[in-house]
């Protein structure tokens, strides 16, 4: 399974990367990490006419933060991320999330930006930015412009990101006190894609839940808010006929595929245990990040 | 094609070829460093790991070319001279291997691991390894190896200090 | 003296000769392999499961820059001789033969089967020819299961054989069937389906085919089980003189039954080498090996058993419908085996059997190992499935079951004598190993909380090499053949057919003729993978400990005795006072007369000596498996099923296993562990899926879920040691046990875990959706 012929790119700066993306459009596939796209070109399966290595460009590494965000440069790799005290503080849905994608030497080349522009709807980091509505910073010739997640995935591996334009920042808002998060999925083997998975995020204020962000991964073909059960928490106090209960709203309406690992039917089951695994995962964090915090 | 300059196993190397070849191939066809096993091609099986920069990496995922400029390390890097590095040593007083297919990349995986985690536990080995696939041994004996070699590493440690 | 040396190597875990190159990345793999002018071949492959082939265009292939050939089918056939599968052939198959090319020409029968070759500079560029060659297909009703298969109305895959039948088995009964299934208390019938999966190899198949015209000459490099196989499949089909090619194989990842003689593929590469007039080099990507080199084990079986109401197996018959693929492989020659071997270690008063194999358009069946692995499967799914019946402990009801060891021998129904089978003792030793009373506790509480912990247990024979026969010895399986020679550098060098591909024979073998000849570990070499220089043989079939472990033996004493005789003249001493120990000749009783066995060989080498002696120290052994033996013996897992989820973790396993002596106890610990991954893998992840059109959906490891290091427990193994039947060579095979008995354990685990569900297991793969329809399903209220 060797590699098609394709053009080759190694721009250094994020305006000769625009330079090539403009010239070249759908022809052209970005290299960022390359753990999802080399597959890909390996099995024959894309055929872009030029690759852009964008591995090159430092000026798209890095986590920062601002304001109440925490930015991440798209180029980030996975492990840095991983590593990286900031997330750990303020993503912590993030930072759970980070260590069940592959395994680490996929993290060790695999970019925050290139998987969530990759847009996998079974991976963990698009549903991860849907939960926290994170948004998205692409450059393209005619300038910046931020795409909130909820308009950022819009398909099958499709995003709303042009042709000529490239990810370059991806932020998170920085967590609240009081936050909880998990990130619970069922997998055939550790480290493998979520048949179905669920990232969480839940605020509680005393012993009330004042936020609750629940995303699906794999029951769709992008990741999924699972809004009726975030409505039916804010306000609760946890418990288990809560949880049931939201488990039963977030997937009462679910239609997931059906493939080789599960059928649709079997994808929405398990999608209500991973919504009160979850829940009670995400309750456990707040309560245990709050003791810390004393 | 393009020419490519990277430092292999402490020693610059300089090759070339087509944009489109894969780290693993290079490694293989025009560096002669056959060590490195290609078992898949699409990233999953994890024989064609090698380091660079530090980090462990699946070779078949990285193109040649990015490799230009970087420090990586093979199988054949690890002891000086072909012999064996306390790792590689602990595994064969371990029984760890059959076929031998899966084994490089197991060691630099494992060599990644314990230079991150001196101390990992079993369920870290397990969890750490389990993105290399083995056919022959069912794990056991890998594992083993890798807890030999850690408790090695400790024990060298503790006289020394 | 002679016994001391004699438990120096054999019995321990010497650390393997294999391991330093296998460790520095120095071993040599068929894809390791550089020649000069070596090209490199791609096969253009169907993507239909069943259609004519109306026209293959390599025309624009050829033109491709660094293209240097490409051939269709039909060039092919006109450039090699038609003919039968050489393993098939070598294993006296009289059945009917399939007619068909080596590419397919006119029809192609399976998603991958290959229908024109492209040879280019290297295997990027060969892969781009590939997209360039046009094929025109004209589409036919796909034959993808059984059923269809064998409706006479199912468009036959080989016009020669004018329906999809492979092979009929006809029904053989054993004891008096009518009669114990009239009178037996309780006769229960089940469905049992075993699915399709496969060896998947970490390296796949390969060779470098290299054709020297000025010597009319085919050096083979192969992946193999045998380089004498793999030279009679290239000379058969390249209408060659057999001692034109010569086959050399190095370092193989892994084979587990798939690489025997040559595949279509690797025929295709030799003649093409032929033809161009430089080696070519053809190695299959992981694609490839899914959906092309073979697959194995989809079977279903009809089983009725009679009870009795105490919990005797009075009697097994059994229906079998064997999946055989496409083209021939060994799937019509499997049921033969699995007759013989289903009365296990059980005392049946009788038994029927028929079987029919059926063509369908997927890739073949091939051996893997344990081919005929579902008689356990079924046997011991059926013990469980009567014992739930009768409300019967599975341990209890196999005691009850198993043939004692008594004098005259138990015999199995089918004919084989359980001579040293210790399955009894087994079941004992798992019972002492795991307390089944603790767990049941255990079991209660967790469900009381609902969680889900199961047991299993299951029990094996296997025929490795099986008890002496009168047939012993006969045909290419039968006598193992091998060279010893003391080199004249003092180095004991054993020639063997033998070609390991994980086994360890390097060492294993090394440390039965360090002992027996007398000389350190280090100064014995082994001598495989060059078919001009070694004897024929086969690593396959669970043989070569006892068989290749008795040639050793025997052959190092015989060897011993022919450098003693030597040596006499040297010494000037009687043959009979002289003792080979720790690589020196000495005269017993006086220490001070040693010299080395290096000495000795020298001056065998330097000669000259009068006609009177033999200064040819080189002898030509076989063995016949003396009184041969079986292998065996209990494994048990415990599991917990996550219910909501399906997703099913193996806690704990315990094997209590017979192989008799054990040459190196690590090798064998590894050779079961493997096995038992195997198994896991088989019931938890592991499928071959086609679809309804014949295409094939798991044709990459996204798909074909191998076992990881999170899949595997850690593996507790008791060895057993069966009474020797021979004053020698006690060991006996090991590599396809825990294969052969993993399923049935992790399944009957499973059940037990699920039985307040009600859940009834007839299936062998059961992923996390299988496990959730089966608790949907199940009958709560038994």
């Amino acid at each position: 399974m060797k590699l098609p012929p394709v053009e080759y790119e190694a721009p250094t700066t994020v305006a000769d990367a625009i330079d090539l993306l403009t010239e070249y459009l759908d022809e052209a596939s970005v290299l960022a990490g390359g753990q999802s796209l080399i597959p890909l070109l390996a099995l024959r399966l894309a055929r872009p006419a030029v690759l852009v290595d964008v591995n090159g460009v430092d000026e798209l590494s890095g986590v920062s933060t601002t304001d109440g965000w925490v930015a991440i440069g798209a180029m980030t790799r996975e492990y840095v991320a991983e590593k990286s005290g900031t997330v750990a503080d303020a993503v912590p849905l993030l930072a759970v999330a980070l260590p069940l994608i592959g395994h680490e030497a996929i993290r060790s080349r695999g970019t925050i930006g290139g998987s969530l522009a990759h847009a996998d709807p079974a991976a963990e980091l698009p549903a991860v930015a849907m939960a926290l509505d994170a948004e998205f910073v692409v450059r393209g010739p005619a300038g910046e412009r931020v795409i909130p997640a909820a308009q950022w995935f819009e398909g099958y591996l499709t995003t709303s990101r042009r042709p000529d334009e490239l990810l370059v920042e991806v932020r998170f808002p920085a967590a609240r006190r009081g936050t909880g998060v998990s990130f619970q999925e069922v997998a055939r083997r550790h480290g493998d894609f979520a048949i179905v998975g669920l990232a969480t995020s839940l605020v509680l204020s005393g012993e009330v839940i004042s936020d609750a962000r629940l995303a699906f991964a794999g029951v769709s073909d992008v990741p999924v808010r699972a809004a009726a059960a975030e409505d039916l928490l804010v306000g609760e106090r946890p418990s288990t006929e809560l949880f049931d209960e939201a488990a039963r709203r977030a997937t009462e309406d679910l239609d997931p595929p059906g493939d080789l690992h599960g059928s649709s039917d079997y994808r929405k089951t398990v999608a209500a245990a991973v919504v009160r695994r979850g829940l009670r995962a995400a309750a456990d964090s707040a309560n245990h990040r709050a003791r810390e915090r004393q | 094609m393009v020419d490519i300059t990277l430092r292999i196993n402490g020693a610059t190397r300089t090759g070339s070829a087509e944009a489109r070849k894969t780290l693993a191939d290079f490694l293989r066809d025009d560096l002669n460093l056959t060590g490195t096993h290609v078992g898949c091609e699409h990233g999953v099986c994890g024989a064609c790991t090698v380091i660079v920069d530090g980090r462990a990496v699946r070779s078949c995922l990285m193109l040649a070319v990015q490799a230009a400029g970087h420090e990586v390390t093979t199988i054949e890097g690890l002891a000086p001279d072909g012999g064996l590095g306390p790792l590689q040593q602990a595994m064969w007083d371990s029984h760890s291997f059959q076929c031998g297919f899966c084994t490089p990349g197991f060691v630099m995986q494992a060599t990644a691991l314990l230079s991150d985690h001196p101390n990992a536990d079993e369920q870290q080995i397990r969890e750490a390894l389990s993105g290399n696939i083995c056919r022959c041994t069912g794990y056991q004996s890998i594992i083993d190896g890798v807890l030999l070699a850690a408790q090695r590493n400790r024990q060298g440690a503790n006289r020394e200090g | 003296m002679t016994a001391m040396a004699a438990e120096r190597y054999t019995g321990a875990s010497i650390k393997r000769s294999e391991d330093p190159r296998i460790l520095t990345g120095t071993g040599r793999y068929v894809d390791d392999i550089k020649l000069p002018g070596m090209l490199h071949a791609a096969f253009v492959r169907s993507p239909m499961a069943h259609a004519r082939v109306l026209s293959v265009d390599v025309s624009a292939a050829r033109e491709l820059p660094g293209v240097v050939a490409a051939f269709t089918g039909a060039e092919l056939e006109a450039m090699t001789v038609p003919g039968p599968d050489a393993l098939m052939a070598l294993m006296g198959w009289a059945g009917p033969t399939p007619q068909f090319t080596l590419l397919a020409t006119d029809k192609v029968r399976f998603a991958g089967d290959p229908v024109a070759v492209v040879i280019a500079e290297t295997r990027y560029l060969a892969e781009d020819g590939c997209e360039l060659v046009e094929v025109e297909y004209d589409d036919l009703p796909p034959v993808t299961d059984a059923s269809f298969a064998l409706d006479p109305g199912s468009p036959p895959l080989f016009a020669n054989l004018g329906d999809n039948i492979a092979r009929t088995h006809s029904r053989h009964e054993f004891g008096e069937v009518s009669a114990t299934f009239a009178s037996a208390d309780r006769v229960s019938g089940f469905h049992i389906d075993v699915h399709r999966h496969q060896n998947v190899p970490m390296e796949g198949r390969g060779c470098v085919a290299s054709y020297d015209a000025d010597h009319g000459v085919m050096t083979m490099y192969a992946a193999t089980q045998s380089v004498h196989v793999t030279k009679i499949a290239v000379a058969m089909r390249l209408g060659m003189e057999h001692d034109k090619v010569r086959v050399l194989a190095g370092d193989i990842g892994g084979s587990f039954g798939l690489k025997i003689g040559a595949s279509r593929e690797e025929l295709a590469a030799a003649a093409a080498s032929r033809a161009v007039g430089r080696p070519v080099k053809w190695v299959e990507d992981r694609g490839e090996n899914l959906s092309a080199s073979g697959q194995a084990r989809e079977e279903s079986f009809d089983v009725r058993a009679a009870v009795s109401n105490d919990g005797d197996l009075l009697g097994l018959d059994v229906k079998m419908v064997i999946d055989t693929g496409s083209y021939p492989g060994m799937g019509a020659m499997v049921p033969d085996i699995m007759e013989a071997m289903l009365p296990g270690p059980y005392k049946l008063a009788a038994m029927g059997f028929e079987s029919t194999a059926v063509t369908t358009n997927k890739a073949c069946y091939v051996a893997y190992r344990g081919p005929w692995a579902s008689e356990t499967f079924v046997r011991e799914r059926v013990l469980d499935l009567i014992a739930k019946d009768l409300s019967l402990d599975p341990l209890e009801i196999r005691l009850r079951n198993v043939a004692p060891r008594t004098d005259p021998l138990a015999v199995m129904i089918t004919g084989r004598p359980l001579v040293g089978v210790t399955s009894r003792e087994s079941l004992e030793r798992v019972a002492q190993l795991v307390d089944f009373p603790a767990f049941r506790r255990r079991q209660a509480e967790a469900r009381a909380h609902g969680r889900y912990l199961g047991i299993g247990v299951a029990t094996f024979i296997e025929a490795a090499p099986g008890p002496r026969t009168p047939e012993a010895g006969s045909g290419p399986m039968g006598n193992e053949s091998m060279r010893l020679r003391l080199e004249e550098d003092g180095i004991v060098a054993l020639f063997t057919g033998q070609m390991p591909h994980g086994q360890s024979h390097q060492t294993t073998l090394a440390q039965i003729a360090a002992d027996e000849f007398g000389v350190p570990f280090e100064q014995v070499r082994i001598v495989i993978g060059d078919s001009d220089v070694v004897p024929f043989g086969l690593t396959g079939g669970s043989r070569s400990a006892t068989m290749t472990g008795g040639v050793t033996l025997h052959g190092a004493r015989q060897l011993k005795a022919k450098v003693l005789d030597f040596a006499a003249h040297l010494m000037e001493a009687s043959a009979q006072d002289l003792l080979i120990t720790d690589g020196n000749v000495w005269v017993r009783g006086d220490p001070a007369s040693a010299i080395t066995v290096s000495e000795v060989a020298r001056r065998a080498a330097a000669g000259p000596f009068g006609a009177d002696v033999d200064a040819k120290l080189e002898v030509e052994a076989t063995y016949d498996g003396g009184e041969g033996g079986w292998s065996g013996g209990t494994h048990c897992a415990i599991v917990e099923v996550d219910v909501e989820t399906g997703i099913v973790k193996v806690e704990r396993y315990v094997a209590a296993e017979d192989c008799g002596a054990l040459i190196n106890p690590a090798v064998v610990e590894g050779q079961i562990r493997g096995g038992i991954a195997q198994g896991i893998g088989a019931v938890l992840l592991e499928r071959s899926a086609y679809a309804e059109d014949g295409s094939f959906q798991s044709a990459t490891f996204m798909d074909y879920l191998m076992p990881t290091a999170c899949d595997v427990p850690r593996i507790e193994i008791e060895h057993l040691q069966t009474v020797p039947l021979d004053a020698d060579v006690n060991f006996r095979g090991v590599g396809e046990g825990g294969m052969i008995v993993a399923p049935p354990t992790v399944v009957n685990a499973i059940e037990d875990a699920l039985s307040p569900f009600g859940v009834r297991i007839y299936e062998q793969h059961v992923p996390p959706a299988r496990i959730l329809e089966l608790i949907a399903a199940g009958d709560s209220g038994v």
